[in-house]
């Protein structure tokens, strides 16, 4: 044991510089991987902690029309003591507010909110001034509003407003509401009481009001409350929803940036693994002799394994508190440049498991990346000092027990590595699939290269037939740096391809010109009057669009049940807005079927969007029967369309061929990009207001705009994270080559003496390094693109299309760099006098 | 063909006859194609790798012709190691004793490239020797250096070997060297050739070689 420990120490001591890489790997794959996760928990985290916050309720039940007598009875039926402790009911709906006075300007889109006690079950109000919330504030046409609103109305506290035809008197100014949580708002919040929201007609036939019950349960009532209701509730409309998957809900959202990040941090980590595995491997044929020599003097394999492995294992910790350093800098360095786009309530520390992770990750690749070399200290025998002969034996006796079990070992590893990091049992298959394919490829690449350079040695050039010998020498090193390269290329090439993908998805310029006003509730009698009022705004005609409201109340004439709604992906359950044409737009095409003619048609006839092909069966030719406020229609799907959504003003899944819905109940929306100036803006949404009250104007300008700034940080993110692996890569690259100079040193020292010039020498290595970055780049790259490919289908969801800058641009980069680092790192064996080099082999 | 314990017997034969290759197979370093090889009745063809390692740590001290220290370790660490491999008590004292022996203990902090070719293998020696091996195997010890040089090592060598009682095999093309031994076995291409176990002859030249060494001493 001494002489293990004693033995580690002193390598390490005369061969720190040596192994200077090893560390620095296992920093710069540590540092990325506690950074990253750190984010993603605390992003995580401080999202979580918002969402029973943001119900305000363990559980609810909501529906987008009136509640029918049934529903309520079913909903009585389950939810009473003791396992619902309260319960309260509210109403929601998107409307507009102006000022009472008739002769002020202005006008609002607002979030009507109507409660009634014991309103909020979880939370509280916060009031401006201090104030305490009561009920009796509502009460009497009183209502509570966020600040925005007297904002942008000119009023404040105690003035009158109209909400359709009902005033309101403002009693109090929310500082902050029950649930406030962020996400996407049309306009402020007003609480008002919720019998005075149905007195005054806000609730009535058309409007988008959705209700909803809230229950507070026993302690663990909630997944049986929800269950019962569900089961209860299974034919009615409505949906059930608990805290726990609301939290759900909202981490999807988060889900593609947390796995592209996780990924990512995996990269890196297994790049780390592979500059490992190069740095010991070079640095055992560099100690060949030494520990031919301890062998000689009585040292068993298995003792100096323990040795080296003992260095490792002090590197790794090394190296995993550097890469722990490196992490909290980069924290300090996010919390400094992109607070703004990340919950508030983040936190930018490093938690002790984050700590213990990285340093327990560092150790581990130190020790799974470096075995696989260290097991050829078995194999070194001790006569090599007797005589110059390198033979391991034949190459099946590499493929020995040990090592066939460190391999089976390192790839099961590998997978349990792959699964955690990237937090999915199937992402993880594919990574560590994906790296196996590769690492095949690569190796078949290798031999095929040799195979094929042997056979070519009838080249005429001296420099390119050295070159070529030098590819298939004995001892070659041609497996080696195209393994280190191809891998180093694939996974760099992948990540750049991916994150070219992500941000063309969240590339906010080409979604072409995005509406900033929505016009919604226009009357079908009123479309005319409306479209003239914008014309003569914006100076171009209005395009105003029909929609009707409806479910899907069965497929192929078979009543769709829970089990399938649940199953649907959202896509059966939730009511559809429709619309009829004759024509697709700009940002639709075909993919299956066949679009109608010009012509309307008696027949019912639908057009689905690619999403919805396959929920329930759907398909083209499949019988879809709507219910349309009661009124059921059967219609035939005769095709389906793929939407561009980044091109898309307003889009609609299912679409009617004109003919059908001409007379049902429907109402006209307007997409329009209105004045830029705030005064324009409102006095255009106050023209609209006067004439017709009940339609509604949505100014989405500042979402817009900040949508536009939130993305701007996710792409600066993506792509500095991106550039990231590209350092990382590179620097793997160029240790993995300077590590297998000292072969050419030898070789080119023996060329000088037999009369090569440097030129020569040159362009030997030009050749050699030029041929093996080539063949490493190109597989690298192949394989890189089925990567990208199977990443952004499955785990990102997002449309994937080749890049072929970054292909044709990665394999030339990576040629290039494999010259250059050769040509560098090789430059002593041109300019060193050749004595000196033979004297010391 | 049989050493009995104690003898000192010389290997000479062209380049290529398979000096070295007899002594790999002796120091287990190599396995035999087809025969055995015996270490005090002992088997030691096919006890395994690790077996032939741990023989040599506590039974086998070799010298080689270009020295082979370990490059990262000092002169007193190479002398070491083999006692910490074999975990034996007092190491560190017994280690400055054998570079005393060698007259090395101005050089022990000293790494293998910061000393000249002779001081080199004499440092080999007192690692060859920091077990108290019963069986002395050199490869041409002296095939790097300068004749002087040469000479002091294989003095040395000789002295030390002496006094431990050790088998000492030497590989060597010098004859003057060779005609020191107890026995000389001449080889070319793999076969033994002559096997001279007249001890006569070596005697005088014994004597003839220790008058000389005393006189260098005296001088």
């Amino acid at each position: 044991m001494n002489f293990i420990f004693q033995m580690a120490w002193r390598e390490l001591r005369a061969g720190w510089r040596r192994l200077l890489f090893f560390f620095l790997c296992i920093g710069i794959g540590v540092g990325a991987v506690v950074a990253l996760r750190t984010v993603i928990r605390n992003v995580n985290r401080a999202m979580m902690g918002e969402a029973q916050q943001l119900l305000t309720a363990d559980a609810l039940v909501d529906s987008t029309r009136p509640w029918s007598a049934e529903t309520l009875a079913k909903i009585e039926r389950v939810a009473r003591p003791p396992l619902v402790e309260a319960r309260t009911e509210a109403i929601e709906a998107s409307t507009m507010a102006r000022p009472a006075d008739d002769t002020r300007e202005g006008a609002q889109m607002v979030e009507l909110k109507g409660i009634e006690p014991p309103f909020p079950l979880y939370g509280e109000f916060k009031l401006q001034g201090g104030e305490r919330f009561d009920h009796a504030m509502l009460e009497g046409g009183g209502a509570i509003v966020a600040p925005l609103l007297l904002e942008r109305l000119g009023l404040s506290v105690g003035d009158a407003m109209k909400i359709g035809e009902t005033v309101y008197q403002i009693r109090a100014v929310l500082e902050q509401e029950p649930g406030a949580g962020g996400g996407f708002r049309l306009g402020p919040r007003v609480f008002v009481a919720r019998g005075s929201m149905e007195d005054a007609g806000l609730t009535g036939f058309g409007s988008r009001a959705r209700r909803r019950i809230f229950f507070k349960t026993a302690d663990a009532g909630v997944t049986e409350l929800v269950a019962r209701l569900r089961a209860e509730l299974a034919g009615d409309l409505v949906n059930v929803r608990s805290y726990r998957e609301s939290q759900e809900n909202m981490s999807e959202d988060f889900e593609r940036g947390e796995n592209f990040l996780a990924l990512t941090g995996l990269v890196v980590l297994v790049l780390g693994g592979i500059g490992v595995a190069g740095v010991t491997r070079v640095f055992i044929e560099q100690k060949k002799k030494s520990i031919a020599i301890l062998k000689c003097v009585g040292a068993t394999g298995k003792r100096i394994t323990a040795a080296y492995l003992a260095q490792t294992l002090a590197l790794g910790v090394a190296g995993s508190l550097l890469g722990i350093a490196l992490a909290k800098a980069a924290l300090v360095y996010v919390a400094g440049r992109f607070a703004a786009s990340l919950p508030a309530n983040m936190s930018y520390e490093l938690s002790a498991g984050a700590v213990w992770q990285g340093l327990g990750l560092g150790v581990l690749i130190s020790v799974l990346f470096s075995a696989l070399p260290l097991l050829r200290v078995r194999r070194i025998k001790p006569d090599i000092l007797l005589r110059d002969r390198d033979d391991e034996g034949p190459w099946w006796g590499r493929f020995d027990l040990p090592r066939l079990a460190t391999g089976a070992l390192l790839a099961a590893s590998l997978f349990a590595l792959a699964v955690w990091q990237a937090g999915s049992l199937r992402v993880g298959a594919w990574f560590l699939a994906g790296l196996a394919a590769t690492s095949g490829l690569l190796y078949l690449a290798a031999w095929a290269l040799v195979f094929v350079v042997r056979r070519a040695r009838r080249v005429g050039s001296f420099a390119l037939r050295q070159a070529i010998s030098g590819l298939h020498r004995p001892g070659n090193q041609t497996r080696v740096v195209i393994m280190a390269v191809g891998l180093g290329a694939f996974l760099v090439m992948s990540v750049l391809q991916l994150q070219s993908n992500l941000l063309d998805e969240l590339d906010f310029s080409r979604r072409g010109q995005l509406a900033n006003m929505y016009l919604i509730d226009i009357q079908k009698d009123q479309a005319e009057g409306v479209a003239r009022i914008i014309e003569e705004t914006t100076g171009k005609p209005a395009d105003l669009v029909p929609t009707v409201r409806m479910r899907i109340a069965a497929i192929d004439g078979r009543d769709i049940n829970l089990e399938e709604v649940r199953e649907g992906r959202g896509m059966l359950g939730r009511e559809y807005v429709v619309t009829y044409r004759p024509r697709l737009e700009q940002n639709e095409t075909i993919v299956a079927g066949e679009f109608w003619g010009e012509e309307p048609s008696a027949e019912p006839e639908v057009s689905i969007e690619e999403g919805m092909r396959g929920v329930g069966g759907l398909d083209v030719g499949t019988r879809i029967t709507f219910d349309v406020l009661g009124r059921k229609l059967t219609a035939r799907v005769s095709s389906v369309r793929k939407v561009d959504w980044r091109n898309s003003r307003t889009g609609f899944l299912v679409l009617f061929r004109p003919g059908t819905l001409e007379n049902a109940p429907q109402s006209m929306v307007g997409a329009i990009n209105g004045p830029v100036d705030a005064q324009a803006r409102a006095r255009f949404q106050r023209a609209i207001l006067d004439r017709y009250p009940n339609v509604s104007v949505i100014d989405v300008f500042d979402v817009v705009r900040s949508i536009g700034r939130i993305l701007g940080n996710i792409t600066l993110a993506v792509t500095f994270i991106g550039g990231f692996v590209l350092l990382c890569g590179t620097l793997i690259l160029v240790g993995s080559i300077a590590m297998t100079k000292y072969q050419r040193v030898y070789e080119a020292a023996v060329l000088k003496t037999l009369g090569a010039k440097r030129r020569t020498l040159l362009t030997i290595l030009l050749a050699e390094y030029g041929l093996l970055g080539m063949v490493a780049g190109a597989v690298g790259a192949l394989a890189a693109i089925a990567l990208s490919y199977a990443v952004a289908k499955y785990m990102l969801k997002i449309p994937w299309t080749f890049e072929p800058s970054v292909v044709l641009g990665g394999v030339a980069a990576t040629a290039a760099l494999v010259v250059i680092v050769g040509a560098l790192s090789s430059f002593d064996v041109l300019v060193r006098k050749p004595l000196a080099t033979l004297r010391g082999q | 063909m049989t050493i009995p314990t104690g003898q000192f017997i010389a290997v000479v034969g062209p380049s290529g006859s398979g000096k070295s290759t007899l002594l790999g197979l002796v120091a287990g370093l190599d396995s035999p194609t087809s025969g055995e090889i015996r270490i005090d009745g002992r088997e030691i063809t096919g006890i395994g790798e690790d077996a032939l390692a741990e023989l040599r740590g506590v039974k086998i001290g070799i010298v080689f012709q270009s020295f082979h220290l370990i490059p990262s370790l000092t002169a007193f660490e190479n002398v070491l190691v083999p006692m910490e491999i074999a975990g034996a008590r007092g190491a560190a004292e017994k280690a400055r004793r054998l570079l005393e022996d060698v007259d090395l203990t101005a050089r022990a902090h000293h790494y293998p490239s910061q000393l000249s070719g002779g001081e080199q293998q004499r440092v080999a020696i007192a690692r060859a020797f920091s077990n108290n091996p019963a069986i002395l195997l050199a490869d041409e010890p002296t095939g790097n250096l300068d004749s002087r040089n040469g000479r002091h090592v294989f003095d040395l060598m000789i002295e030390m070997n002496r006094r431990r009682g050790a088998t000492l095999v030497l590989v060597t093309h010098d004859h003057e060297l060779a005609a020191l031994a107890d026995r000389r076995i001449s080889l070319r291409d793999g076969r033994v050739v002559s096997d001279s176990g007249d001890a006569g002859e070596a005697e005088t030249a014994r004597d003839e070689f220790e008058a000389e060494g005393l006189e260098a001493a005296r001088k």
